[in-house]
């Protein structure tokens, strides 16, 4: 089972500084964002008027989150006259509940899951197993950190982290061969096992990638077919959506297949884009009979209330992850929680709380490749400098009052302000060397540490501009 | 309370309190943006975008030169239980009938029911199909469920043969979804969404290995489109 504490923790200088260390993890990570962000750069080069696009679908999201509620209902609405179910959850536990049950009353004893982000967010593998419902993981990266009893550590890939000798150990561990640590061969043995689970499967578990109100359609997209799989063998399919995965229309779909593929691997669309609506029809020889639809909130529209409901724009490509110089150094179990990179800095503190992850918000350099990178243009430096500012907001430092109260003083007259300039200078000599200061003693020493200061010239700005002056006139 | 009004309430509140800081904007028209096209010849642009995500592409004349394609195909592969689909350009190669005249087992799907198709569907060895469109710019082929042609067809066996007409290419990706509406306007060739519509781009692909490709890892590991103009 799932050690949700060993990789959803608080402890991000401790997760950091093991990463950091990892060789192995360094040299993946370079890999995979370097190959990633090279296949972005050349997905978006197809696009001529890629920037349009995103606008457009920026301008769709905002609209949508705008109106949010009805919305929700239009799409309840289509599932409903397809013949589908529609389920609320409020809170984790309750799509927790709410999935078990449904696995109960449908007479369910396996489930096979395709890839979902929202489905980790809730825990919901150890109540299924609780319940006394195998769940099996079907993503390969998925498959094998189920195996390893880990989390995913990118949104796209999620075994990132795990080399072929430690992905062939953890496979062989589990069918008792000694599997040679080729790719082929390991890929292939995942198709083996996991085809059994498929035939047998009663339940099929997707997140949904979007939901269109218009239609009731959602809509999967993966690379290896699991998705597809998953609702085409068991009878019965549950989706699990985060409220705000809802599009308005059936026209705005290929606008968000076109972004999210090329975001996250630069495909110009990922192997699979499959788009459900409602079950299985009548004389059709496979697909789900029954479809549930579960909506979860789980602190969402608090952020809706918030200027913070720009990150629920989110369409969870992973662009922002690859880009980062922070995430690319420390990969994602390091953050703490279930989203990490850039977004995750802004959706684990506002989900879980500031105060338990006060790092968060400060692992980024503010240089704002994410939002580059960001296929609906997320203005995430700007959500992680409010984050910051909501940190100390009410909290003010002793010390930093009385630093700006002398400053205040300082400038609001001038024989004082002149007399500090020359003291400055007095002061400052014996430390400057070449124009910088490198080491400063006392409190100071906290900034010259980490980085240098500039000493001030030998003839204040003030002084040259009266001569200026002079002159001009 | 019923717990979707409670939910539906709280999101309403959230909405409003947010929108007095964000503003509520109009939803917007696409008009031409992001339309790619496929250029002067959306066969080969079609080809091409097969090619570079790992498919196979053979463009034929005739049922005759389809044969040349895939009987080799057939032989190579040692395929011996064919999953057949029924589609029109299937009849009018006559697909049926030369896999017979080869001597091999073809299922047909129109003979399975609910009840014994699930072993057929795992143990095919090569589903072959028609196609819903084709899309030249993202060098897709679209699939919609329906009884002659179930998702299993072009998702369970190994190898994937899909025959589609050049009259069923679209330039863009934007234009297959033109042609679906919830509420179709009458005297437009439009039709509510099927309940799987599926876009297959290549062969089924993973990268989870230290992002080594590797093809097949659930879907079809080879995947074929003949392109009959």
């Amino acid at each position: 089972m799932i050690d949700y504490a060993k990789d959803e923790h608080h402890d991000f200088l401790g997760g950091t500084a093991k990463a950091l260390a990892d060789a192995g993890l360094q040299k993946a990570l370079t890999r995979l964002t370097d190959t990633l962000m090279a296949g972005n750069r050349r997905g978006f080069a197809t696009l001529p008027d890629s920037d349009r696009l995103r606008d457009h679908a920026k301008a769709i999201k905002e609209h949508t989150l705008a109106h949010l509620d009805r919305y929700l209902e239009q799409l309840e609405a289509s599932v409903l006259k397809l013949g589908g179910k529609v389920h609320y959850a409020d809170s984790a536990e309750d799509a927790r509940r709410i999935i078990v049950d449904i696995a109960k009353q449908t007479n369910c004893k396996t489930a096979v899951k395709s890839k979902s982000m929202t489905s980790e967010e809730v825990h919901l593998n150890p109540a299924l197993e609780k319940a006394g419902i195998e769940v099996v993981e079907s993503d390969f990266g998925e498959f094998i950190i189920q195996l390893a009893g880990e989390r995913p550590s990118h949104l796209v890939a999620p075994a990132v982290h795990q080399t072929r000798e430690s992905i062939a150990r953890i496979l062989s561990e589990h069918t008792g061969e000694n599997l040679p640590d080729d790719p082929k061969i390991l890929a292939l043995t995942g198709r083996r096992l996991l085809r059994k689970k498929f035939y047998s499967a009663d339940l099929g578990i997707t997140g949904v990638n979007f939901a269109v109100a218009e239609t009731g359609s959602v809509v999967l997209v993966t690379n290896e077919g699991n998705g597809r799989l998953t609702t085409t063998c068991p009878r019965v399919h549950v989706a699990l959506m985060g409220m705000e995965k809802v599009i308005p229309r059936w026209c705005d779909l290929p606008v968000f297949l076109k972004l999210l593929a090329r975001g996250a691997t630069g495909q110009t669309l990922s192997v699979y884009s499959t788009i459900l609506t409602g079950p299985r029809r009548a004389e059709e020889l496979d697909g789900p009979e029954e479809f549930h639809l579960v909506i979860l909130d789980n602190g969402r529209s608090r952020v809706l209330a918030t200027p913070y409901r720009e990150s629920l724009q989110c369409i969870r490509c992973g662009a922002c992850l690859n880009a980062c110089p922070v995430y690319r150094r420390i990969g994602g179990h390091a953050y703490g929680g279930v989203y990490s990179g850039p977004i995750g800095s802004i959706l684990t503190p506002l989900y879980d709380s500031i105060s338990e992850n006060p790092h968060l918000p400060h692992a980024s350099s503010l240089c704002g490749a994410c939002q580059s990178a960001c296929p609906v243009r997320i203005n995430i430096p700007r959500m992680l400098i409010g984050l910051r500012e909501l940190q100390h907001h009410g909290k003010p430092n002793r010390l930093e009052s009385l630093a700006y109260r002398l400053w205040k003083m300082v400038l609001e007259r001038p024989w004082l302000y002149r007399l500090a300039l020359l003291g400055g200078r007095l002061f400052a000599r014996p430390f400057a060397k070449d124009g910088w200061f490198r080491h400063l003693p006392g409190p100071v020493r906290n900034w010259t540490d980490v980085r240098d200061f500039p000493a001030p010239a030998a003839r204040p700005f003030r002084d040259r501009w009266k001569e200026l002056n002079h002159d001009a006139s | 309370m019923m717990p979707r009004d409670t939910f539906l309430k709280r999101v309403r509140q959230a909405v409003l309190d947010g929108n007095r800081t964000g503003s509520a904007t109009e939803l917007p028209h696409r008009g031409g943006i992001g339309w790619q096209g496929a250029g002067a010849d959306p066969v080969a642009r079609f080809a091409k975008e097969m090619q570079a995500a790992g498919g196979h592409t053979h463009v034929v004349a005739d049922a005759d030169e389809a044969w040349q394609v895939v009987g080799p195909l057939l032989t190579d592969r040692a395929a011996r239980r064919i999953l057949l689909g029924n589609s029109p350009v299937l009849d009018r190669l006559g697909i049926g009938d030369r896999l017979l005249e080869a001597g091999l087992e073809v299922q047909v799907v129109d003979d399975l029911t609910c009840a014994n198709c699930r072993d057929t569907f795992f143990q095919a060895d090569l589903g072959i199909s028609g196609v819903e469109y084709l899309i030249a710019e993202t060098g897709s082929i679209v699939m919609a469920a329906k009884p002659t042609e179930p998702r299993s067809l072009s998702l369970l066996p190994p190898i994937h043969i899909a025959f589609a007409d050049a009259q069923q290419i679209l330039p863009d990706l934007f234009d297959l979804f033109d042609l679906f509406s919830p509420s179709p306007t009458p005297g437009r060739r439009m039709s509510p969404p099927p309940s799987a519509l599926t876009l297959i781009t290549g062969p089924s692909k993973t990268g989870d290995i230290e992002l080594r490709l590797v093809t097949g890892v659930h879907g079809p590991g080879e995947l074929h489109v003949v392109v009959l103009t």
